[in-house]
């Protein structure tokens, strides 16, 4: 053997120990005297991440006792499910208003009641469709990051080519408006007016747009009531007016979400949910484009749920067992001051959670439809999703009956009662075994 | 006495692993083990439930979709693939000029991270435009739709799974070294043609490198997760993308049911281990160690 | 040697063809990368971009520079090709040394024990996540790359595997022969196994440096600082969930992210071919 490869494997170990000795001070910074560091994840990147650190960077440099460790990472809510599990939880958390109730139930959140007193965060300093989603069993679980509602997004270019001037008020109006946008030739749909399952985020809310309950409150899935019966019945229609085949093979045509071959970008579909963030996508992609924003429309015989919109909310939850809670709370106090806070959502081109909004705050934002976004929030009939530790699970089931119904596969009738006769046992089980912890004191 | 000299010696070349076995193997294995006996959501601490998820399973709608999903899976991609690397690697393994940067292309797709990789596809397999129907629609075939008709997506995915054997062809390939040059020469003397050289010489001299591919398609073809994953979340549409992976992941962190994934991933131990000693037994038959 | 011809160009064809399938993703990536981010993603495709413009590879490598919390894209490149190396070093040493084992050596055991190494294999990942990362915990490596790359030091089951069927193609003759002129266990490893086993070696060697170059999972749990972040969690910096996605940028900086891995093949390659001759000899 030659001499050089005699020398290959201790020179790739020397390497390995300059490895090892470079890997072990990065990973080791200089401990820090003077401030308490306390960790805070989110799931934030891009423009969403650099107005939160650079809030976080007036935080830090406003005060000398506490400096926050910032880490942007996605996946947070999987990094934060481990390390809470291993018992080394961050202090603060970012997570959306639907993951509470599996943490609350699990007993990792640690409840903020007595914070609120002491700061006065209370209800009627917040945008009540904002407030409602951070209360569980009668407590405060966390606190609002940056909220958004959702509203019927629609391209004004081609309800004007069918002669429409103005969006639909009522569910009944918007169908008549499909059956006119929509073009089918030969077979093929080329226009689409609306379509339930684009972009299939919020397949669950077609019930409540309807008037309908997903669950009592308490232990029952309710999925088979006549709102909900009639929700599924409208996004079968869809199937029905057009072939479950056409709108299949228009639908493989749909490009990526983010990319200018959205199908609402690129003039596919007329009409379709989406919120406050949808304008950054218009610039980015399709800045051409001509749209406008309503409310989604009610049903004719409820007026009552006129103006009803699904509240999306990123919030703030604080750890237990972590290892500064004083300190986290520092900064969550700081965070919900009317100027760190507009701060942070203008920088992310949402709406503020607070009530209080400064007039420099409205005309900083470059999303035309800003205040329709704020005041839906404001309405009573505010859809979320229920505060149900098997949620994500019965999500995945109402998604998957809205496809089935969709293909023509299953009757709406059949679809919501295999999902109520799926979900709970679920249910029963889950509240049950939850019973028997709180019996053991677990 | 050289028995015993040489025992010691095994023994001590294998201690590095036997000491990662125990000290990074056994605790996770043995506790995934117990927690598929509990309730447990790695949130709370578990609770000791006996044999319930494993009835639960047993009643699942979902989870026997997955099974039904995953095997259609696995039963013609992992055959396919096998005989795709070997047929590449074989390739691969001719003295053609310009051989280093053909070997470099092959190995390409194996390369691009999964999630340009997942963009690529969606890409590609668009129904109106996408390359593949467009190319498809040049030669008169009209595409199906890829992406959205239930009978369609699972083809895609095998399809996707057939481009990215660049690990399997380059271990054959590797292999292929060590056929030696002098036994596929006398094979030619004796008349042989290709075919005959391939079946009655290098087959058996890489036997026991077929044999490892055979082991880890059986195991990562029913542990498929990341492209499916990532390019039809929650196994649209209606569930014919949904894979024993991705449901069992889905029910550790969407879900937070950690027992719960813990039988199905003991379970799918078992059936993978069956399976393993099986294709095991009836290769070795076939396998042919130590050279000449 | 009419026949010799033929196959030689039937070969050729084969090639190019099926290398126009393959080398597909990477010239995609690649043309992405050059485009106006409104060109990206197009149906039909835009394959000729209207303007190139390569200033995005610049572009993608100082993405966010102007930031308050800006990591710079060669930090999380240091900390990847740190990373590499130990793992790399770590899997072709640990593991050459226990497949030696389990391939040519008898003891006491040792084919239950391997099987029990490929039964490690078949249990799906997600549910040892929580119980391994409990592990590092009580060790207390949490935050540091010790969790990513001291396992490799003591094995892993693919490449005791994959090494042992490799050792086992070799003739035992071989070291019989040896053993009958007085050479003990290592001096067979080290003279015999070892310069016949470079192929199998490199190809656990370049396993080893994509696993870790590629890897997400392992830093997205273990890792707790935003500088000592790995190349594959930067690149998610590309996406926003509230934004979009800058394809050109992220495909410029994949395109250089993988080049390394490329050049290494490139490399690697080498190796496989002196194989041949090594083996001509027998």
């Amino acid at each position: 053997m030659s001499k050089l490869s005699d020398l290959f494997i201790p020179g790739l170990i020397a390497l390995s120990f300059l490895a090892l000795a470079g890997t072990e001070l990065r990973a080791h910074p200089k401990d820090d005297p003077v401030k308490t560091h306390i960790a805070v994840w989110v799931g934030w990147s891009g423009f969403e991440y650099d107005a939160f650190q650079s809030v976080v960077d007036d935080y830090n440099k406003s005060q000398n006792k506490v400096f926050v460790d910032l880490l942007s990472i996605t996946g947070n809510s999987t990094k934060t499910l481990i390390s809470t599990s291993a018992g080394i939880p961050p202090e603060i958390s970012l997570l959306s208003a639907a993951e509470i109730p599996q943490f609350a139930d699990a007993g990792a959140i640690d409840v903020l009641d007595e914070d609120c007193k002491k700061y006065g965060w209370t209800e009627d300093k917040y945008v009540p469709g904002y407030w409602g989603v951070i209360q569980y069993h009668g407590h405060t679980m966390a606190l609002p990051a940056t909220p958004s509602t959702v509203a019927l997004h629609y391209n004004t270019d081609i309800l004007k080519r069918s002669g429409y001037g103005k969006p639909p008020e009522t569910i009944e109006e918007m169908d008549e408006m499909v059956n006119k946008i929509t073009k089918v030739e030969n077979g093929k749909v080329k226009v689409a007016g609306f379509l339930p399952a684009e972009p299939g985020w919020w397949r669950w809310s077609w019930g409540p747009y309807f008037g309908g309950q997903l669950w009592d409150g308490k232990s029952k899935i309710t999925m088979n009531t006549p709102e909900n019966l009639r929700a599924m019945k409208w996004v079968e229609s869809f199937s029905k007016r057009f072939g479950p085949a056409q709108i299949q093979a228009y639908k493989s045509g749909f490009g990526v979400f983010a990319s200018p071959e959205n199908a609402f970008l690129a003039d596919k579909v007329a009409m379709e949910v989406q919120g406050v963030w949808m304008n950054n996508f218009i610039e980015k992609y399709n800045p051409k484009l001509k749209w406008n924003a309503a409310p989604f429309p009610y049903p004719k015989d409820r007026p009552d749920l006129k103006g009803h919109t699904i509240i999306e909310q990123d919030i703030f939850v604080l750890l237990k067992n972590c290892k500064h809670r004083a300190e986290a709370v520092d900064f969550l106090a700081y965070l919900q001051k009317q100027g760190p806070m507009e701060k942070l959502c203008l920088g992310q081109k949402k709406s503020s959670p607070l009530r209080v909004k400064s007039d420099e705050f409205w005309a900083k934002q470059d999303n035309p439809c800003i205040h329709l976004f704020d005041d839906m929030a404001y309405n009573k009939n505010c859809i979320a999703t229920p505060k149900i530790g098997i949620w994500p699970e019965y999500e995945a089931e109402i998604g998957n009956a809205m496809d089935e119904v969709s293909l023509l596969q299953k009757t709406p009738e059949d679809a919501l009662k295999a999902i109520d006769a799926r979900m709970q046992p679920k249910l029963d089980q889950y509240l049950n075994r939850l019973e028997k912890r709180r019996e053991a004191g677990k | 006495m050289m028995r015993r000299k040489e025992a010691r010696a095994g023994f001590l070349f294998a201690l590095p692993w036997l000491f990662g076995l125990v000290a990074f193997m056994f605790y996770p294995l043995l506790m995934s083990l117990y927690y598929s006996f509990c309730d447990y959501s790695a949130l709370r601490s578990p609770v000791w439930v006996g044999g319930d998820n494993y009835v639960e399973l047993f009643h699942d709608e979902v989870f026997w979709t997955c099974v039904k999903n995953t095997l259609i899976y696995a039963c013609v991609s992992l055959p396919l693939s096998m005989v795709v690397a070997i047929g590449l690697a074989m390739l691969l393994n001719t003295n053609v000029k310009g051989m280093t940067v053909y070997r470099t292309i092959f190995f390409i797709p194996s390369l691009v991270p999964m999630v340009s990789l997942a963009m690529l596809w969606l890409w590609i397999l668009n129904g109106d435009y996408g390359v593949l129907n467009t190319a498809l629609g040049a030669i008169g075939i009209k595409g199906p739709n890829w992406l959205s008709d239930v009978a369609w997506t699972k083809p895609a995915l095998i399809l996707m799974s057939v481009w990215g054997v660049g690990n399997a062809m380059l271990i054959y390939l590797a292999s292929l070294q060590d056929v030696p040059t002098s036994l596929l020469e006398a094979s030619e003397l004796d008349g042989a043609n290709a075919w005959q050289k391939t079946r009655n010489v290098t087959l058996p001299m890489i036997s026991p490198v077929i044999q490892f591919n055979m082991v880890m398609g059986i195991i990562g073809s029913l542990q498929v997760f990341a492209i499916p994953f990532v390019m039809f979340p929650g196994g649209t549409p209606a569930r014919s993308t949904y894979f024993y992976a991705t449901y069992l992941y889905d029910s550790a962190f969407t879900y937070s049911r950690m027992g719960y994934a813990s039988a199905m991933g003991w379970i799918l131990f078992v059936v993978i281990l069956l399976l393993t000693l099986v294709a095991l037994k009836l290769s070795n038959r076939h396998v042919h160690y130590g050279g000449v | 040697m009419k026949r010799k011809t033929f196959e030689t160009s039937v070969t050729h064809v084969a090639l190019v063809t099926l290398s126009c399938l393959f080398i597909f993703p990477f010239l995609w990536l690649l043309d992405t990368a050059v485009k106006p981010i409104s060109e990206t993603m197009k149906q039909p495709p835009v394959w000729i971009p209207s303007k190139f413009e390569f200033g995005n590879f610049w572009e993608a490598i100082n993405y966010g520079s102007d930031k308050v919390g800006y990591i710079p894209f060669l930090v999380y490149a240091e900390n990847t090709v740190m990373l590499a190396m130990l793992v790399v070093t770590g899997t072709v040493v640990s593991n050459a040394i226990v497949a030696y084992s389990f391939a040519r050596v008898r003891w006491w055991g040792r084919d239950l024990i391997f099987a029990v190494t490929l039964a490690t294999m078949m249990v799906p990942f997600p549910v040892m996540m929580v119980p391994t990362f409990t592990i590092f915990k009580y060790l207390g490596w949490i935050g540091t790359y010790r969790p990513l790359w001291v396992p490799a030091w003591f094995g892993s089951a693919f490449s005791i595997f994959l090494l042992r069927q490799f050792f086992k193609t070799i003739p035992f003759e071989l070291s019989e022969a040896a053993k009958i002129d007085g050479a003990g266990e290592w001096t067979i490893f080290r003279s015999i196994i070892l310069p016949l086993s470079k192929p199998a070696l490199s190809v656990v060697a370049l396993f080893a440096f994509m696993g870790t170059w590629n890897d997400f999972m392992g830093p997205l749990i273990y890792l707790l600082r935003q500088e000592t972040f790995t190349l594959s969690l930067g690149l998610e910096f590309y996406h926003s969930k509230a934004g979009g996605t800058q394809w050109n940028l992220l495909m410029a900086a994949t395109s250089i992210v993988i080049l390394p891995v490329l050049v290494v093949f490139f490399f690697c390659q080498r190796q496989f071919i002196k194989g041949i001759s090594i083996t001509g000899i027998k």
